[in-house]
């Protein structure tokens, strides 16, 4: 199987480079319409152009996608070392950046307290003179420059600008990435970040590491955890240790859930430096589970160990659970290919020390560029106060945030799209970046208007003789232009620009122990999956994406157990009050089964003030946050005090899109545990591994001939191109008039099959399907304030209308929980990403009253938007319930229910209609990559090549977890997935012949015990589940 | 269109009337009277109304028509929805019926229509509004020689009042 | 012997001797002759300052509910209050009721007709008009509820240059099918009733103009023997038509349930289950109408006590059916063995939507068993009332059908809620006034009593009561034995 995709992406690899060779040095294109076209530019044909996404510090390759001079999507990049061709949620969201209505115009300057648009000539004249003054004041050495981390050499260039002009270097700044982590890999590995090879692990224990999500390059650890995940028989058993069930958490097969702070003591017990007892009484874990803890972590190696605790003992905690992987150096902690995204980071607390400088009133001149420190620390860090003190504050940001908002004069810079670069995503590669598209506003690239700068004052001239960065760049490319031509092909390169001088920051003391700290429950802050620690928060797709594990979209919640739930006497929804000496705050509660009952936790990242319209949503957690919270490395300790919790009183909907967590035995998602698979195939699933089978309802008596009963020699709907079911009476081969349903008709369609399997196994529910499925298909986002009808007096407010589920994603990732609801610690989850399933016999099809959907002789469910009147009759019908209507005019410019306020409309795909008010519409397995797939083979007198192409969420998927193809073609890979023995179809009962084939999650309890990791509540009576 | 018409304010009456016309050898005989009373139709003895032949017709060519428009349309543009035939009679037979039906009951009233001479511009001579109220007339066409003779026997009947019209 | 009409009250003639309810022969004792019939119930049609309020306040529901649509087509319907996958909501319920409504009539006019139930002479005219404005009602709801309204005319089959027809497979088609051809006949059944009686206005007309219409509207009937013959058979084969079709329409208003997966709407009882629900809900509407007119027209001693009384007693089988019906339905919850289903009905009955189901199972099933009391039977205040409670029953029968089901589906992950909005409840609002409009014009045109028909059954003038051969009781001997019902 793992062979198979191999192959799967080789072919897509060669596919999607071939559609690059439009890249090139070439000036940048401009907006079409074109009189006369470049020849690079066909008007309706998209070109790619290979760059990197800057949307956090490991820098993975994309491939933007331009129709006619707009971007319109952003891909992974297949060649590039970390990406592989796969991208994240907030990668693709990168678009939403370059096209967010909220973004700067041109370069503006504060005149009394207000922001005025100037000329980028009179802005450059003010910089200018200012920083004339301060070098005529002889102050130019105790000047700022904030500069948002990033790898590559822009860093190098404005290092030396600064230092031409008697600055000291800039500062690195990020509070995205894990720094304790990065400083103890520094000392421990002599790398910022290693690769973690998960391949070669048996056992995999994560301390809080959220590796799937957030915590380092999750994309390319997401598909090095999926590869070793899909490989059932040495996959790795993964065991999380913290207070709460990240995505990760949720993806272990284990749960120790261990007071806040005392990963420490854990992690010194797998050492061996601390006793089983000490550690239990330190974590609140019975010591048994300590104890066969440590039995499996030390009995099976080669293992693998991952801190990524964000409290005051952090530093500690990394290097601790380094040394646990002394062992595994070159085994599972790869350093060869160390990812060098995180070289050079700064720790927060250089930037803590130049804040406190300016509070002290001792700096003269502030540059900022993409950092926000004012967020960053939280309100009680008083940041803009000691801001307010500089006298003349320069951001170069390009995007609203509350560090601009004090600043004098913006000179907004290029979005990465917009603009050259590169990166150096891991040891001995290039990252290339390159503009894909002219500017959309009045913008300049930061390097630039540094260059230009530098060469307006004669003392600078000299040594910047390039007119721009691009030639900046060239003139360092190794091979000079000819090869960064060639190079641009591919987005990468062997090679260095120069390395990153590592800083050690200042020694910090780090705040006090948890335990110390006044308040009932412990609270737990955590950066948002996707909203990071806000940097997406005005990107709606990425506030629209539900949370991949609360659920919650538009809204901050406080994530409590049942148990501190019935304490506190609340349910979903009524308000409690978290406060701490940093602050309090008010917010709904959300009962989650993976927090500990003394933990509440918090995600940071929403209810931002002056970032734009759609960052309003929610409430801004780092309120809470104390002033001083780091560990001794300087990192941000998001998880450093107690809080007072108490019921407020008062009640707010969840703005949620889970109905129940519960699959009440209906066997949606399925899971199988490791050891029963590859055993001969017994006509009587349940007898064999029926016990992990969500409560399927066959249990027992299956008759595989029975039709419509999934079973391994017969996939319902997947048997022929022209199969009976989904062809009516036309499939007969005895009915002389078949029109284009017959197999010989000229467009040839009845003689495929489209079809898609979805690996539960190695879906994380990452969700970058859903955000994918958002940019190709134009869905607009509907949760925004003003979009809901003033109708619902107590439904106002970020989300009204996806409390009324009438989010449109049309695809959606459930997050089912198997067990736990009778008080056990330990729970299992199953993720299911649900879209239309494309039935044979689909329920919606016979009851439209006018056609507007029917079954293409391809197997397609079509929608017809223009014939679709609006009866919704077919969603009722549709057991999936995967069809979804436009309650309103989202794509209508003049109304307040606009999803694509200018310039958003310019992302849109020009493939895919934006639906009007009143229409019914669905997943269409991408039929527009389809039939232009079709063209092209056509057009290039050629049959249609297995793999070729493929559909957007299987594109984006970071774990290459769903396969899409010619089910009546044996020469595409998703045949071989449906053959697999995991393969089912959902509600196979109702005889829909569904086209999309899920293959069965995959449990690894440990040896000796089945119920661990597994709990197979599920499974021991199956009707029993509830 | 000459005659004698007879008013009467009894049923009785006006049965002893008809019964004695019908023995006489008289023109046709109109009866006008408020509400159908078999009475009067058992001296009357009409054949029985045509109307069945109209609503016969009426519902077979509706019940084709109905399945033959589901069926034409279906198999003119074929497009497979839920896996089901192209033609599939049954959910048309719902079709068939409900246009049986529809076109069965005009016919029918068009059928009442034509047989009573439905709609009528203008009321003919020997209609008198009392007919609508309580009493009962009786219109006899009758050569002037015999609209005396006639006009005895409706007043030896009973008639409250006997009118020639010519 | 035309003695001094002295207005007799219906209450002292039941004093007088209690009538044999069993027997369908209900005589009007205080009817003396033709003349009185015609008098007495001509006279009802003279406007009064109530009806005008009445009117009045119609036709501001009636805006209401309009300006609530226009906003809800301008904004999308979005403004209501579903909630997916609840997809269906108020209008489809309120639909649903208005179509029940409309069978009660067509079963007093049509089928007690051809069950020659006497007590039916009365009260079907004003069931029948309930039935034609009941069913144009009914018939606003699918559009109203459409994504795009506009655009409703795709559902009816008419010939156009892109050969674009209606699915006939689709359960909405047939509605369209039946919707229309129940109103077309309901309609005609109605006209073609009319006409004797329009020409007794024509003939009691002093005004002019309204004598020119009604002139027109009478298509100059006379009252001749040919008239009535053919009358009377075309009335018969109209009754013979309806029968089946009412069973039929509500039929097919099920199968928009029944021919759809979700639990609690894939059942094979829903046909009988509707029609039975649907005659219930209109007879349950007959009262909220008849009661307060016979009092207000002063007609106690036409729609007799006796008539309510009979009416009462089809009200309480059907109320009967209905419950047998529901019991049913858990029934096969349990006995089918399917865990959705069984999901459902406790969600239903127990979970979400229990106060909507202790609603419905009260109004329906518990409240009718008072009719068994023929004392509450011929309690015209108790009948109000219980109508009342009917009438909501019923709309929640509609609601716990539509709405559980869809919220509490197949894919757990999908269940919701559903909560209509102020546009929902001010359509429903219009809709009542818009049936009322319709109604209360009716009333003040045309006769609220068929004339013709009350005349059959009133004993005819005669010169010799006591001779022979001459039917002295009114009751009806058939003329033609072999053609039932020629007239009664």
């Amino acid at each position: 199987m793992t062979v198979q995709r191999r192959d799967f992406l080789k072919v897509l690899g060669v596919g999607t480079a071939t559609a690059t060779v439009g890249c090139g040095t070439g000036e940048v294109e401009r907006l079409i319409p074109y009189l006369v076209s470049p020849d690079e530019t066909v008007p309706g044909v998209s070109n790619y152009y290979a760059t990197t996404c800057r949307e956090c510090a490991a820098a993975c390759g994309v491939l933007a996608e331009t129709r006619d001079g707009r971007v319109i999507k952003v891909e992974g990049n297949p060649q590039h070392p970390l990406s592989r061709g796969a991208i994240c949620a907030r990668g693709q969201a990168a678009v939403q950046g370059l096209y967010n209505p909220d973004r700067f115009r041109g370069p503006m300057v504060r005149r009394n307290g207000t922001l005025e648009r100037v000329t980028w000539e009179q802005a450059l004249q003010l910089l200018a003179q200012k920083l004339g003054e301060t070098r005529a004041g002889g102050r130019a050495a105790s000047s700022v420059f904030i500069n948002q981390h990033e790898s590559g050499s822009f860093p190098g260039l404005l290092d030396a600008w600064l230092n031409a002009i008697g600055m000291p270097p800039h500062i690195s700044f990020d509070t995205q990435s894990d720094f304790a982590a990065i400083a103890a890999n520094r000392q421990s590995y002599g790398v910022a970040w290693p690769r973690y090879d998960f391949r070669a692990a048996r056992v995999v224990v994560s301390f809080g590491a959220d590796f799937l999500d957030s915590w380092g390059p999750s994309v390319s650890q997401q598909l090095d955890w999926a590869d070793a995940r899909a490989d059932v028989a040495h996959a790795p058993r993964l065991i999380y240790v913290g207070p709460r069930r990240s995505l990760t958490g949720l993806n272990a097969d284990e749960w120790i859930p261990c007071k806040p702070g005392s990963e420490l003591a854990i992690a010194r017990m797998l050492g061996g430096q601390a006793s089983v007892a000490d550690a239990a009484t330190a974590s609140g874990v019975p010591a048994a589970q300590l104890a066969t803890l440590q039995r499996d972590f030390t009995s099976m190696r080669p293992n693998l160990a991952l801190a990524g605790g964000t409290g005051p003992g952090a530093m500690q905690l990394a290097l601790a659970v380094n040394a646990l992987n002394a062992a595994n150096v070159g085994a599972t902690v790869n350093v060869a290919e160390a990812v060098t995204g995180y070289d050079g980071m700064d720790s927060p607390a250089v930037a803590r020390a130049a804040i406190e400088r300016m509070r002290a009133g001792g700096v003269p001149l502030m540059f900022v560029r993409g950092a926000n420190p004012v967020h960053a620390f939280g309100k009680a860090a008083k940041v803009a106060e000691a801001i307010a003190k500089v006298p003349f504050k320069v951001s170069f940001s390009s995007v609203p945030d509350e560090t601009t908002e004090l600043c004098d004069l913006i000179l907004p810079d290029n979005h990465s799209l917009e603009s050259w670069g590169d990166a150096a995503p891991v040891r001995g590669t290039i990252g290339l970046q390159q503009p894909a598209m002219e500017p959309v506003f009045d913008t300049r690239a930061t390097a630039d208007v540094l260059l230009e700068l530098a060469r307006r004052s004669p003392s600078t001239a000299a040594q910047n003789p390039e007119p721009g960065y691009r030639n900046w760049l060239i003139s360092r490319f190794p091979g000079g232009a000819r090869a960064l031509a060639a190079a641009l092909q591919s987005g990468v390169a062997a090679g260095s620009m120069g390395a990153r001088a590592e800083r050690s920051g200042p020694a910090v003391a780090g705040s006090p122990d948890i335990g110390s700290t006044a308040g009932d429950m412990y609270l737990m802050l955590y950066q948002h999956p996707v909203l990071g620690d806000g940097r997406g928060a005005n990107k709606p797709w990425l506030q629209e994406l539900p949370d991949p594990v609360t659920k919650i979209c538009w809204q901050t919640v406080a994530e409590i157990h049942p148990r501190a739930a019935e304490r506190l006497g609340v349910e979903n929804g009524d308000l409690l009050t978290v406060a701490t000496a940093a602050g309090s705050l008010t917010l709904p509660a959300l009962v989650y089964l993976g927090v500990r009952d003394d933990t509440v936790a918090i995600s940071i990242g929403r209810g931002r003030e002056f970032s734009g319209r759609y960052a309003l949503a929610g409430v801004n957690a780092l309120d809470l946050l104390p002033a001083t919270s780091s560990d001794s490395s300087g990192a941000l300790a998001y998880v450093s005090t107690k809080a007072r919790v108490a019921k407020a009183g008062g009640h707010h909907e969840l703005v949620t899109t889970e109905g129940s967590a519960r699959q009440h035995g209906r066997g949606i998602a399925r899971a199988v545990a490791a050891a029963s698979l590859g055993q001969p195939y017994d006509p009587a699933p349940a007898a064999a591994h029926g016990a992990d089978d969500g409560g399927h309802h066959e249990d027992g008596h299956v008759v595989p001939d029975m039709v419509g009963m999934a079973s391994r020699e017969f996939l319902p709907g997947l048997r022929a191109p022209v199969a009976n079911d989904a062809q009516g009476d036309l499939g007969d081969p005895n009915s002389n008039d078949k029109g284009m349903y017959a197999p010989d008709h000229w467009s040839g369609m009845a003689k495929r099959r489209w079809a898609m399997t979805i690996d539960l196994a190695r879906c994380t529910g990452c969700s970058a399907c859903v955000t994918a499925c958002y940019a190709e298909n134009n869905i607009p986002t509907v949760g925004a304030d003003w979009q809901n009808a003033k109708v619902f007096p107590d439904r106002t407010g970020f989300g009204a209308n996806i409390i009324r589920s009438r989010e449109m994603s049309w695809i959606r990732l459930e997050r089912y929980f198997e067990g736990g609801e009778h008080g056990e610690s330990d729970f299992e989850t199953r993720f299911i990403p649900m879209m239309c399933q494309h039935c044979g016999n689909a329920p919606c099809e016979p009851v439209c009253p006018v056609y507007a959907t029917y079954h293409a002789p391809d197997g397609l469910n079509v929608q017809v938007y223009n014939r679709c009147v609006g009866t919704r009759y077919c969603s009722n019908n549709c057991p999936y319930k995967v069809r979804y209507f436009n309650w309103f005019g989202y794509g209508e410019p003049n109304r307040p229910h606009y999803a694509f306020p200018e310039p958003l409309n310019w992302q849109l795909n020009p493939d895919v209609t934006v639906r009007g008010k009143g229409v019914m519409e669905k997943c269409t397995f991408c039929v527009q990559r389809i039939r232009e797939a079709e063209h092209r083979a056509s057009s290039e007198k050629r049959p249609l090549n297995a793999d070729e192409f493929t559909v957007a969420c299987a594109q984006a998927c970071p774990s290459r977890a769903i396969t899409f193809g010619d089910a009546a073609d044996s020469a595409w890979s998703v045949t071989k997935l449906i053959d697999d023995e995991r393969a089912y179809h959902v509600f196979d009962e109702l005889n829909t012949y569904t086209a999309v084939v899920y293959l069965k999650k995959v449990n690894h309890p440990r040896e000796g015990a089945a119920t661990a990791g597994a709990p197979t509540g599920a499974g021991a009576a199956p009707q029993a589940v509830h | 269109m000459r005659g004698v018409l007879g008013h009467f304010r009894e049923l009785d009456t006006t049965v002893d009337a008809i019964e004695e016309l019908k023995q006489g050898s008289f023109g046709p005989i109109t009866v006008y009277s408020p509400t159908p009373r078999h009475e009067l139709e058992h001296v009357i003895a009409a054949p029985p109304s045509s109307v069945r032949k109209f609503t016969l017709v009426g519902g077979l060519l509706g019940v084709t028509f109905g399945y033959w428009i589901a069926i034409w349309v279906s198999d003119y543009w074929p497009l497979v929805v839920g896996g089901k035939p192209i033609a599939s009679w049954v959910p048309y037979t719902i079709i068939g019926f409900e246009v049986m039906v529809l076109v069965g009951a005009l016919s029918t009233v068009a059928g009442m229509f034509i047989n009573s001479r439905l709609p009528r511009v203008s009321m003919t001579v020997g209609y008198d509004p009392r007919f609508s109220h309580g009493d009962y007339g009786v219109w006899v066409e009758c050569d002037p020689e015999d609209a005396t003779k006639c006009e005895d026997l409706l007043r030896a009947s009973g008639a409250s009042e006997v009118r020639r019209e010519r | 012997m035309a003695a001094p009409a002295k207005p007799v009250d219906a209450r002292d003639i039941e004093v007088l001797h209690r009538p044999n309810i069993a027997s369908a022969d209900i005589q009007l004792p205080a009817v003396r002759d033709y003349e009185q019939v015609d008098n007495e119930i001509t006279a009802t049609l003279s406007p009064t300052a109530a009806w005008y309020l009445g009117l009045a306040t119609a036709v501001g529901f009636l805006v209401i509910g309009a300006a609530a649509w226009t906003y809800q087509i301008y904004s999308g319907l979005g403004v209501a209050g579903y909630n997916p996958p609840v997809m269906w909501g108020v209008y489809i319920i309120t639909f649903v009721f208005w179509v029940g409504i409309g069978h009660a009539g067509t079963l007093i006019s049509a089928i007690l007709y051809l069950f020659r139930a006497g007590f039916r002479t009365t009260i079907y005219r004003c069931a029948e008009a309930m039935t034609v404005f009941a069913v144009m009602t009914a018939g606003l709801f699918p559009i109203l509820h459409l994504g795009r309204p506009w655009k409703f005319f795709w559902l009816i089959p008419y010939p156009n240059w892109r050969y674009l027809w209606p699915n006939f497979k689709s359960p909405l088609v047939w509605d369209v099918f039946a919707i229309l051809t129940y109103l077309t006949v309901s309609t005609t059944f109605l006209y073609v009733g009319l006409i004797p009686d329009i020409a007794v206005l024509r003939d009691r007309e002093k005004n002019p103009i309204r004598r020119r219409i009604y002139a027109v509207l009478s298509l100059g009937w006379r009252n001749s023997d040919r008239e009535w013959r053919h009358f009377a058979r075309a009335y018969l084969f109209l009754a013979a038509f309806s029968t089946p079709l009412v069973l039929s329409v509500h039929s097919v208003v099920s199968f928009d349930f029944a021919m759809g997966l979700p639990p609690g709407w894939h059942t094979t009882i829903f046909p009988p289950y509707f029609v039975a629900g649907a005659i219930f809900s209109g007879i349950g509407m007959v009262f909220t109408i008849i009661i307060p007119l016979r009092k207000w027209f002063r007609l106690q001693h036409y729609v007799t006590l006796n008539h309510l009384d009979a009416a009462a007693k089809l009200c309480l089988f059907t109320s009967l059916v209905v419950g047998c019906a529901y019991m049913i339905e858990w029934f096969i919850a349990w006995y089918s063995g399917l865990q959705v289903e069984q999901d459902y009905f406790w969600n239903r009955i127990f979970g979400q939507w229990w106060w909507a189901s202790v609603i419905l199972y009260s109004c329906n099933m518990i409240l009718p068993l008072s009719l068994f009391s023929q004392r509450l039977r011929r309690n015209t205040t108790w009948l109000f009332i219980l109508s009342i409670f009917i009438n909501i029953g019923m709309w929640f029968e509609r609601f716990v059908i539509v709405i559980p089901s869809l919220s509490h589906e197949f894919e757990p992950w999908q269940w919701s809620g559903y909560r209509p909005t102020w546009v929902d409840y001010a359509i429903l609002l219009g809709s009542f006034g818009w049936f009322s409009m319709w109604f209360l014009l009716f009333i003040k045109q045309f006769p609220v009593i068929a004339i013709a028909e009350v005349k059959e059954i009133v004993k005819p003038r005669l010169k010799r009561p006591h001779d022979q051969g001459i039917d002295m009781s009114g009751q009806h001997v058939a003329y033609e034995r072999e053609t039932p019902g020629e007239h009664e």
